[in-house]
């Protein structure tokens, strides 16, 4: 009642959307409470959060074990053929699509910011504006959106399959740490493959970009690449490429963490895939703030040496 | 019975006990494995053989009690050390689990990649040849597991398992889905890996005809414990009903009265109408 009465009190200012939400939350919460009273309500709240912190605790050992097996890998002869299979399946097969979305990105961009630009009177601008998105934002988390969905997908799905088919037991059963043979290739080849793509999504965002505001426009494309050479730096880029390597290891270690720990049966494999893309997504976007935070404080501080880099 | 303590077997297990959702699977399973004999385990289905096997070679870890291998503990090994322990085990899994993306022949040279450092294709071939034979299929090494039946993948497994010639092979269910003939080819299969390597095998059955003709000892489980145990003379024989019914494959009393129980004649349960679009 006292929550009832509270958004009375600020429906004035609150927008009538977030009222009906809050509603409906209060709602499901009062039908909650009278059909299973408040000690089941309060045990449910205990149990999710008991398993959530128990599934991120295993997580995280899941990760500390990858990553140790991955360093590992790098120095053992025997990993590469393994490297290179899934440097294969992930990265030379998802080419094509990282390339039509780049150019999909730059070309939008292009259409859309045109005539807020040419209505300035800044319409051979638009070089910096378009690159600068690509290059820095667009291109590296859409590319890794991207990849989630194709290679993340497929991850979590070959690795559920193998771990409810015994596979990843039979692996074990012979001598072989599992981790060490499926996730550590898997996460080497992500790692080292995502800033390689997220260079072909930037230079076909760049040239999408390019064709609509020049072929298109009739930009002159002399001040098109003037402005983008005077607004783009190497910093952007390089902070662009970097954030792949981050991309690409958090979309690997996360689906094959869900495939690995995947429900029996056709519906926990389907499970697994949907949850692995969107802790995935989640991962890329809250990465991808904190790479600009801290990619701004290091920019701050490297400034009055940037001319050297 | 005389105390076991670690060194009395060569798998040795003390008061494994094993909890899945609050329900105990296995209860204080105390029992020593002779070296280079055939242990057979028999007992109802989802009496937990699977998930007891599955915990000698630390697949599975115990809610509580020990396991030894040749004296040493293993069940809270880290995954990183017990790799040398398993090169010494072989595990058939009831479903094959077969490597689905690879051939029959790569699936087999799989542990001998692992761990080997044999790079000569002739010595390969070789080896794969000779595990395939010993299972009749010899000839199928470029299929894929898709494309073999039931009882041909669970072929292909053993060979696998057996293709490091472990001390230890762990078979489960090992003749299910095949014909009888085939049957008695692995089970003299079995007794020969024993006379001629010494090797220990224990095996899980539902096929009292093959479990008379390996063992030497047989254990039947039945909830969560240790119900008999002795020779194939001393089962065959064995006072307790249960286990009487169960070698025999006799319904029990109680398995004829649930189907009275659940009463209406099946022939009653529907009626034309209701097949009607
Ligand atoms: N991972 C698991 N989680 C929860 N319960 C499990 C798990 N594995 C096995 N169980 C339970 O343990 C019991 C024993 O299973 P197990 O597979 O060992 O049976 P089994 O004796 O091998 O039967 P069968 O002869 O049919 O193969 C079953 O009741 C099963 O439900
Ligand atoms: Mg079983």
């Amino acid at each position: 009642m006292v929550c009832l009465q509270l958004s009375n009190r600020q429906s004035g200012y609150i927008s009538p959307v977030i009222d009906l939400a809050k509603y409906a939350l209060i709602g499901t919460l009062v039908v909650d409470v009278k059909e299973k009273g408040w000690v089941m309500i309060v045990e449910q709240i205990g149990a999710s959060t008991i398993a959530t912190v128990t599934e991120t605790g295993q997580f995280a050992r899941f990760i500390w074990r990858s990553a140790k097996s991955s360093v590992s890998s790098v120095f053992r002869g025997k990993t590469w053929p393994l490297v290179f299979t899934q440097m294969l399946i992930i990265g030379v097969k998802s080419v094509p699509v990282i390339m039509v979305t780049g150019a999909f990105v730059g070309m939008t961009l292009a259409f859309q910011a045109y005539d807020q630009l040419a209505g300035m009177g800044l319409g051979e601008h638009i070089g910096i504006l378009i690159n600068l998105s690509v290059v820095s934002e667009l291109g590296p988390v859409l590319s890794a959106v991207m990849l989630s969905g194709r290679v993340g997908g497929a991850l979590t799905a070959e690795l559920g399959t193998m771990h409810v088919t015994e596979q990843i037991d039979a692996i074990s059963s012979m001598g072989t740490d599992p981790v060490r043979y499926l996730v550590a290739p898997r996460i080497l080849a992500c790692l080292l493959l995502t800033p390689v793509l997220i260079v072909y999504a930037d230079l076909m965002g760049s040239f999408g970009g390019y064709a609509i505001s020049v072929w298109f426009f009739k930009i002159n494309s002399q001040a098109y690449w003037q402005f983008t050479a005077y607004g783009v730096t190497l910093w952007d880029v390089m902070v662009g490429l970097t954030k792949g390597f981050f991309f690409g290891a958090a979309i690997a270690a996360i689906s094959c963490y869900k495939g690995f720990n995947c429900k029996q049966g056709a519906q926990g494999v389907g499970q697994a895939c949907t949850e692995a893309f969107v802790v995935s997504f989640i991962a890329i976007l809250a990465l991808d703030f904190a790479a600009a935070i801290i990619s701004k404080s290091l920019y701050s501080i490297f400034y009055p040496i940037r001319s050297l880099i | 019975m005389a105390e076991i303590d670690k060194d009395s077997g060569i798998i040795v297990t003390k008061d494994l006990t094993k909890v899945f959702n609050g329900k105990a699977v296995l209860e204080k399973l105390s029992i020593a494995i002779e070296k280079g004999k055939t242990t057979v385990i028999i007992g109802p289905s989802g009496c937990g053989k699977t998930v007891f096997i599955k915990h000698l070679i630390a697949l599975l870890r115990p809610t509580a009690g020990e396991i030894f291998f040749k004296g040493q503990r293993i069940d809270n090994l880290h995954e990183r050390d017990l790799g040398k322990i398993r090169m010494q085990m072989g595990f058939l899994f009831q479903g094959g689990a077969l490597f689905d993306s690879a051939t029959v022949y790569e699936n087999i040279l799989f542990p001998v990649r692992q761990h080997t450092n044999i790079s000569d294709r002739r010595q390969l071939d070789e080896i794969v040849k000779s595990k395939l034979a010993v299972v009749g299929l010899d000839g199928y090494q470029s299929y894929y597991p898709a494309n073999l039946s039931g009882g041909q993948k669970k072929r292909v497994a053993l060979a696998r398992a057996i293709a490091l010639n472990p001390e230890v092979v762990f078979y489960d269910e090992p003749t299910t889905g095949l014909d009888p003939v085939r049957s008695d080819v692995i089970n003299e299969l079995i007794l020969k890996l024993k006379k001629e390597l010494g090797i220990t095998s224990i095996a899980v059955t539902h096929d009292m005809t093959s479990a008379y003709k390996i063992s030497d000892r047989i254990v039947m489980l039945h909830k969560g414990k240790i119900l008999a145990d002795g020779d194939a003379e001393y089962i065959k024989n064995h006072p307790n009903d249960t286990v009487r019914q169960f070698i025999l494959g006799q319904v029990s009393e109680a398995d004829v009265a649930a189907l009275r129980v659940s009463g209406t004649k099946f022939a009653s349960q529907f009626n034309p109408k209701d097949f009607e679009e």
